[in-house]
């Protein structure tokens, strides 16, 4: 079953490859790149079901042992997040290949093979059971974002590519220390002699490490102080790749630190976390308020949203853990959606600020209703997955009696709604402007088509999340108890 | 655009790519196990292509298949050991005759150092077509002899 990591990773790069060299024939680039994705999510679809019936599948690169080579390791909680966050890459790349006829398109020649990298990048990060890997994945993900990023060459872009970069670049060099830090410490990077190693440590060394690598995955997530960086540069790139970015980059940070801190016992840093989470969550739903640009709006969501899953790790407990992880699954796809209905909202009104565009109800009800759907769920209402989520969130933060959190929870969820009801009011109701309106193309109208329908699929998921909750919540449950007890991971992984 | 470019400039580095590409050579045989490798052969060769851009002297090569060439070699080394039942990455490690170099130990990491040098060269020529080296061709003659050369011809 190893077989299938090592494909999910390879797989894509080699697409890459043959998308690069395919020249001017796009239609070849489009059938390589959405046949690599498609099959990277069916092979983590099925890792996951042999994960779930099995337990964990270790690929020991190369042949060497643990303490000389590269590991990769499925446990259900890498499973999960990778069928999530691959899919979620699969349809924006339908979505892109669409949207390419429209003035926001990113560039194809480009795009593809980058984005086909950047999962790789996604894989390798998720998958990895050493910190050097890690930083390699970071790598492909941020190098390969730089480009995505900027590369229409616009000014807007350029000016917060500078910002992005050099805030990437300082957590990476940050990392770097760290990796050598922690080596120093314990005489390994890989993460399961970490987990037996570290806790021996002394407690400032500990703690040391601990709070290092909070700030190093914590610039990659976003966390209050170090977010400024993202609703300044996101909303400037091309719909699909600001859809990318908002729903995995900074979840794989969150990701990350729920590994990382698990895995090495870090609950006396839980008061620090969950004090982080609760700040992260209100500035960035207050920011969120302040914004008028649907585009910046929602990129103010990503950092509040992170607040909650740092929420579920900061209690340290078997529901809390589960609940971030099942927050996780909820919020990847949740975000990309958003992000890509702004996108339609751009191409129907020719503008995402909320003072110009208007009565969208009224000339695309369907695009209303497919914002509607996620907006709610990212509110948290029910029978929305967002729902499922937040009230496994609270509960765990009620029988952890940590009341302060949960009060800050609901209140930013009350915060959000609020700014959705604002996106609601300036973008769907009120009269519709005639003169902001693009006039379509002929080749437009079927890459629109292309755009409608990989956007109702996406939000078709999201309410699927919520139906097959329960399951999920089981697994999340089961994938949190197995990060609580590390000397599981540890055993899998070096037997 | 850059300004005129010495010839004594080009006749040197005319000179010194044989010797450079020679460096890498050696750097790249003897990355198996001492420092060097496929990477810092790549290095070399980068700084080649861009001394002989930067002068103004011919610069044959594209970007994209490089890049495209090196990413599929080194892909497909990664995945061919699974076929034979090893895993991801593996290599197999023979030996060969070389005629004057007597009994060789050679591995199939060799070809994905090649692909790995490979990706190298490609991204240096990607920056520097990035930064507007196609403009440069030409640009090394100096305006009189350039206006020379055009009268005779």
């Amino acid at each position: 079953m190893s077989t299938l990591i090592a494909l999910i990773i390879v797989g894509p790069l080699l697409a890459s490859a043959i998308g690069l060299v395919c020249g001017s024939r796009q239609r070849l680039r489009d059938v390589v790149t959405v046949g690599a994705l498609a099959g990277a999510t069916a092979m983590a679809a099925w890792l996951l079901a042999e994960v779930e019936r099995n337990g964990t599948v270790v690929l020991r690169v190369g042949g060497w042992d643990p303490e000389l080579g590269v590991v990769l390791v499925a446990d259900l909680f890498a499973a999960l997040i990778l069928v999530v966050a691959l899919a979620t890459i699969l349809v924006v790349e339908v979505y892109a290949i669409g949207q390419r006829f429209t003035a926001w398109g990113a560039n194809p020649q480009l795009a593809g093979p980058l984005l086909l990298v950047l999962t790789t990048g996604v894989s390798l990060a998720i998958l990895t059971g050493d910190l050097f890997t890690l930083f390699v994945g970071f790598e492909l993900i941020l190098v390969s974002s730089y480009v995505l990023l900027t590369h229409q060459g616009r000014r807007g872009q350029i000016r917060a590519g500078m910002t992005y970069v050099v805030m990437n670049l300082f957590a990476s060099t940050l990392f770097l220390f760290g990796v050598a830090y922690i080596y120093a410490a314990t005489g390994t990077v890989n993460m399961a002699y970490l987990a037996e190693r570290v806790p021996e440590l002394d407690q400032g060394a500990r703690l040391g490490i601990g709070l290092w690598f909070l700030v190093v995955f914590g610039t990659k997530a976003a966390i209050f102080p170090l977010f400024s960086w993202l609703p300044d540069s996101y909303p400037t790139a091309p719909t699909t790749i600001t859809a990318v970015f908002a729903g995995l980059l900074t979840k794989i940070g969150v990701y990350v630190i729920i590994r990382f801190h698990t895995l090495t016992g870090m609950e006396d840093l839980g008061p620090v976390i969950l004090v982080v989470a609760g700040v992260t969550m209100l500035v960035g739903v207050a920011g969120a308020l302040a914004q008028g640009d649907v585009k910046r709006i929602l990129s103010f969501h990503i950092v509040s949203q992170i607040g909650y899953m740092l929420m579920g790790l900061g209690l340290f407990s078997v529901a809390g853990v589960a609940g971030a992880v099942l927050f996780l699954v909820h919020q990847i796809p949740i975000k990309t959606v958003l992000f890509l209905v702004g996108g339609l909202i751009e191409e129907e009104t020719g503008t995402s600020s909320l003072d110009k565009a208007g009565g969208l109800v009224a000339t695309a009800p369907f695009v209303a209703l497919l914002f509607a759907l996620p907006a709610l769920s990212l509110a948290g209402l029910p029978p929305f997955s967002g729902f499922v989520a937040k009230l496994a969130l609270v509960d765990a933060g009620i029988s952890e009696v940590a009341t302060p959190i949960v009060v800050v929870s609901l209140v930013a969820s009350i915060f959000t709604l609020l700014s959705m009801a604002k996106i609601w009011l300036g973008v769907f109701w009120g009269s519709p402007r005639e003169d902001t309106k693009p006039a379509p193309t002929a080749a437009h109208v079927g890459g629109h088509r292309l755009m409608m329908s990989s956007t109702a699929l996406a939000v078709a998921g999201t309410l699927v999340i919520a139906v097959l909750a329960g399951p999920l919540w089981r697994m999340s449950e089961r994938a949190a108890t197995d990060l609580l007890s590390p000397e599981v991971y540890v055993e899998q992984v070096l037997q | 655009m850059i300004g005129d470019r010495p010839a004594v400039l080009q006749i040197a580095i005319q000179a010194a790519s044989p010797l450079a590409l020679v460096v890498a050579t050696y750097l790249f045989f003897a990355g198996h196990n001492q420092p060097g490798g496929g990477f810092a052969a790549g290095l070399v060769l980068g700084a080649v292509v861009a001394l002989r851009t930067v002068a103004g002297l011919a610069q044959p090569l594209r970007p994209v298949p490089l890049l495209g060439a090196g990413a599929i070699i080194t892909g497909l080394v990664a995945i061919i050991p699974m076929f034979f039942g090893d895993v991801l990455l593996d290599q197999a490690i023979g030996d060969v005759e070389v005629v004057v170099l007597g009994k060789v130990k050679v591995g199939t990491a060799l070809a994905f150092d090649a692909g790995v040098t490979l990706i190298v060269v490609g991204l240096v020529v990607a920056v520097l077509e990035g930064l507007g080296a196609g403009q440069l061709g030409g640009s090394g003659t100096d305006p009189e002899t350039r206006l020379v050369e055009e009268r005779q011809t």
